[in-house]
């Protein structure tokens, strides 16, 4: 398989679900500040630190206010991770890499890309917020499953997954730090509302039925932190997508220095007591966390993308 | 049962017999030579099964397998790309489901001329680079050679395998309105529509199984494994399987359909110029998952020019650094060989017969179709004199670029050739407009005699092979005589018919 073909697919799938990812986050977000104490100023530039775009939006004309932080995360093509810009380049890497791709998925991710593109100067508006972010999710959703369900698993399916799993490990991070200045706050005045918080996380990231399964009680920060970053079963857990990326090393020629790489995230987080991070300790570990996730990205572009002469 | 349900199943309704069918004594091609009748109402004898086949159809029922094939080639995704408005656009592939018919016996006689023209143009080029005795025996004067832009300094003295240096060739055929097939220009650099050929025969045993029964009809599927084994007989290394790859210029080029359909059927890697590496061994690898990869032929389907930077333009993004190299020690075979070109120049077409007699000592099979050089004096003037009953071309251009056909120009138009043909004559030839054959097409809602040509592909390596029939081209505009699909042509499915098997 060529290296050139591999990357695309890589980048298709980690471009893909970082829109989804984006989408989530953002209804997070959106969820939380709906929530929020009247007493508190809803802070929309979080969503910038997380998605580490502070930057780049000092740099576009415009205060940082919710109105136009929503059209720089959603539909801003200067802004190198908007949901449109990901939307372009997952497109761009599936139009070139086509002939080893279902076709039907390819017309998916195409109108994906159309209906997001009507709709960017339209920016994201609290009325529509909701049901626009929700149908990239759902789309996104479907085009995994096609890819799932009609593509030989064999090794450019291996390379799908590893795009997949590795954006997906470092967004839920990411959507983990959107809510932790809430959770994190020794404030008394927040405490009350830090499970419905929660709830919200849990359901922004589809988890809080699963949880619900596989936890058997209420809502309770540590207990969540705990599923969203160790459950082995969730699919959206930062574990399961490690397991997920060993598998895949597994599966192709010369993995081991990737699959090193994973697993050395893997004991990093087995280390760590989960349920007892707070606050400031909570956000230092997450940043740990999506630094390694960038090695392991390193690994496995040098490894397989640009093969040394 | 639930009463929607039934009413949903309903028995077909019941087969009209005294149906109108398709009225073969109004079809006129005038005084043109048609394929598929000889005379109003007359089939030619290989196409009686098609004649009396769509006698029984009535004009709704062609139509509506029409509509299934085209929607069966939207389906399996045929499509070219045109660049228009600076923007490139994916069309569905236009095929008229009414084959072009050729008797058997016609075609072994062409097939052999074919065969014979590949086989001194490629003697031609190798001399050319070499030793170049047709000059020195005067038979082509050096000046063509000297001044053609085709002819590339960087090749002189290289030997590729078999003296071969244009594998794939794709000749032109028109036949004029006696009947006589000419060929009307030779491409031997990337010559494509050969995916199209393959697409076109799946789609009307889709849409036309019962036809296939009444006729005998020669295969031409196997040309995938024909140009496979074609190219594997080019690789550098003896033994194994080796490792045969076709590079492309990438998504934007008008072929890209065609090269990836290609790689796909001979189970090639599909590569890019960025995936190919040359060593410090002047081997040509390819980046893999894996690692390096050696590549033992590479079937090129970009240009000369941006095949290798450190040699031809240094600007190319598309091309490999050191492809050439590797070419030249014989490490890798390059299909078509660069170079190749300087025999498709179309001053060196008139030549061609007398290329043919110098290498085979023998007599061109199918004809030249007669043509004024207007690097000549006398021919010039009598280009000009003429200009509104000829067809001009500049040398070095393919697609129906840059063209006058003159039955169809203006006067301003005329007028402005003769000024180009005046200020550089070395670059244009003129033949007079052929009256070109027709088939019948369907057009709207009725067939009408529409004018086409022919483009079989012809392959050389350590063997030779010609594809049954080729890609018949048409023009779908009523007396238009341009065939390029870039300029509103369309294709039909070519069927060689053997009329004495049955």
């Amino acid at each position: 398989m060529l290296s050139r073909v591999a990357e695309r697919i890589y980048w298709l799938a980690r471009y893909l679900e970082r829109a989804e990812d984006t989408s989530r986050l953002i209804l997070v977000r959106h969820n939380v500040i709906l929530d929020l104490p009247r007493n508190v100023q809803p802070d929309w530039e979080l969503l910038l630190r997380v998605l580490g775009a502070r930057e780049q939006f000092a740099q576009s004309p415009g205060a940082a206010n919710e109105k136009n932080i929503m059209s720089f995360v959603f539909s801003d093509r200067e802004n190198s991770s908007s949901i449109i810009t990901c939307l372009t380049h997952a497109r761009e890497n599936m139009r070139t890499s086509r002939e080893v791709l279902p076709s039907e998925t390819w017309e998916r991710v195409n109108s994906l890309y159309l209906s997001v593109a009507r709709r960017a100067n339209k920016g994201l508006p609290r009325a529509s917020r909701h049901s626009v972010l929700n149908s990239v999710v759902q789309s996104t959703q479907q085009i995994a499953g096609m890819l799932s369900g009609t593509m030989n698993q064999d090794e450019s399916y291996q390379f799908l997954r590893m795009g997949r799993y590795l954006e997906r490990a470092d967004m839920t991070t990411r959507i983990i730090d959107v809510a932790s200045e809430v959770l994190g706050n020794p404030d008394e005045d927040a405490r009350p509302y830090q499970n419905v918080m929660w709830v919200s996380v849990l359901q922004s990231l589809s988890a809080y039925q699963m949880y619900r399964l596989s936890e058997r009680h209420n809502v309770r920060p540590p207990d969540a932190l705990q599923f969203l970053l160790r459950s082995p079963v969730f699919p959206r857990a930062l574990s399961h997508c490690l397991l997920e990326l060993e598998d895949a090393m597994k599966l192709l020629p010369r993995g081991q220095d990737s699959l090193k790489a994973v697993q050395s995230v893997h004991r990093k987080l087995k280390r760590t007591n989960c349920a007892e991070l707070e606050g400031e300790a909570l956000e230092k570990f997450l940043d740990d966390i999506q630094v390694r996730l960038q090695g392991v990205h390193e690994v496995i572009q040098h490894t397989w993308f640009t093969p040394e002469q | 049962m639930p009463k929607s349900s039934a009413a949903a199943i309903k028995a077909p309704a019941p087969y009209k017999r005294a149906r109108p069918g398709i009225d073969w004594n109004a079809y006129d091609p005038g005084q043109f030579y048609d394929e598929i009748i000889s005379s109003p109402g007359n089939a030619r004898a290989a196409a009686r099964g098609l004649v009396s086949y769509t006698r029984k159809m009535s004009i709704k029922h062609l139509l509506s397998r029409q509509q299934a094939a085209d929607l069966a080639i939207q389906e399996m995704g045929i499509s070219f790309t045109v660049y228009s408005d600076g923007e490139n656009i994916d069309r569905a592939w236009p095929m008229d489901i009414l084959p072009r018919i050729i008797p058997l016996k016609e075609w072994q006689v062409l097939e052999k001329g074919l065969v014979q023209r590949q086989v001194a143009l490629n003697k031609f080029i190798d001399d050319i680079y070499n030793k170049q005795r047709i000059l020195k025996d005067k038979v082509l004067p050096r000046e063509i050679i000297d001044s053609s832009p085709e002819f590339l300094e960087q090749c002189i003295g290289a030997k590729p395998r078999y003296g071969v240096w244009s594998h794939i060739c794709g000749s032109d055929l028109v036949r004029d309105s006696d009947g006589t097939m000419y060929v009307l220009e030779d491409n031997l650099r990337v010559p494509s529509g050969v995916s199209y050929m393959l697409e076109n025969r799946a789609v009307s045993k889709r849409v036309l199984p019962q036809l296939f029964e009444k006729h005998f009809i020669e295969p031409v599927d196997d040309y995938p494994s024909q140009l496979f084994d074609m190219l594997a007989s080019l690789s550098p290394r003896s033994g194994d399987q080796p490792e045969v790859v076709v590079m492309t210029p990438g998504i934007f080029n008008s072929a890209y359909f065609e090269h990836a359909y290609l790689a796909q059927r001979m189970g090639a890697e599909l590569v890019e110029g960025s995936d190919l590496v040359v060593g410090d061994d002047d081997k040509v690898y390819m980046r893999t998952i894996r690692g390096l990869e050696r590549v033992d032929v590479i079937y090129r389907r970009i240009n000369d020019d941006f095949l290798d930077p450190e040699v031809f333009r240094p600007n190319s993004m598309l091309g490999t650094p050191g492809l050439f190299r590797a070419w030249r020690k014989g490490n890798v075979g390059l299909a078509n060989a660069p170079g190749a070109g300087v025999a498709d120049d179309k001053v060196i077409y008139t030549y061609v017969p007398d290329i043919i007699k110098y290498y085979l000592d023998e007599d061109p099979i199918i004809p030249n179709v007669p043509s004024f050089l207007c690097v000549d004096k006398k021919h010039c003037d009598h280009v000009l004199k003429n200009l509104e009953n000829m067809v001009v071309k500049p040398a070095n251009e393919s697609g129906g670029y840059g063209m006058l056909i003159g039955p169809a120009s203006t006067k301003k138009q005329r007028e402005e050739f003769a000024a180009r043909i005046r200020k550089n004559p070395r670059n244009y030839m003129a033949q007079p407009a052929l009256a070109l054959s027709t088939a019948p097409t369907l057009c709207g809602n009725s067939i009408q005699p529409r004018h086409l040509d022919l483009r079989p592909f012809i392959l050389q390596g350590k063997n030779h092979y010609v594809t049954a029939g080729g890609l018949t081209r048409v023009a779908l505009r009523k007396g238009s005589l341009v065939v390029n699909s870039s300029q509103g042509g369309g294709s039909k499915d070519t069927w060689i018919v053997d009329t004495e098997a049955s």
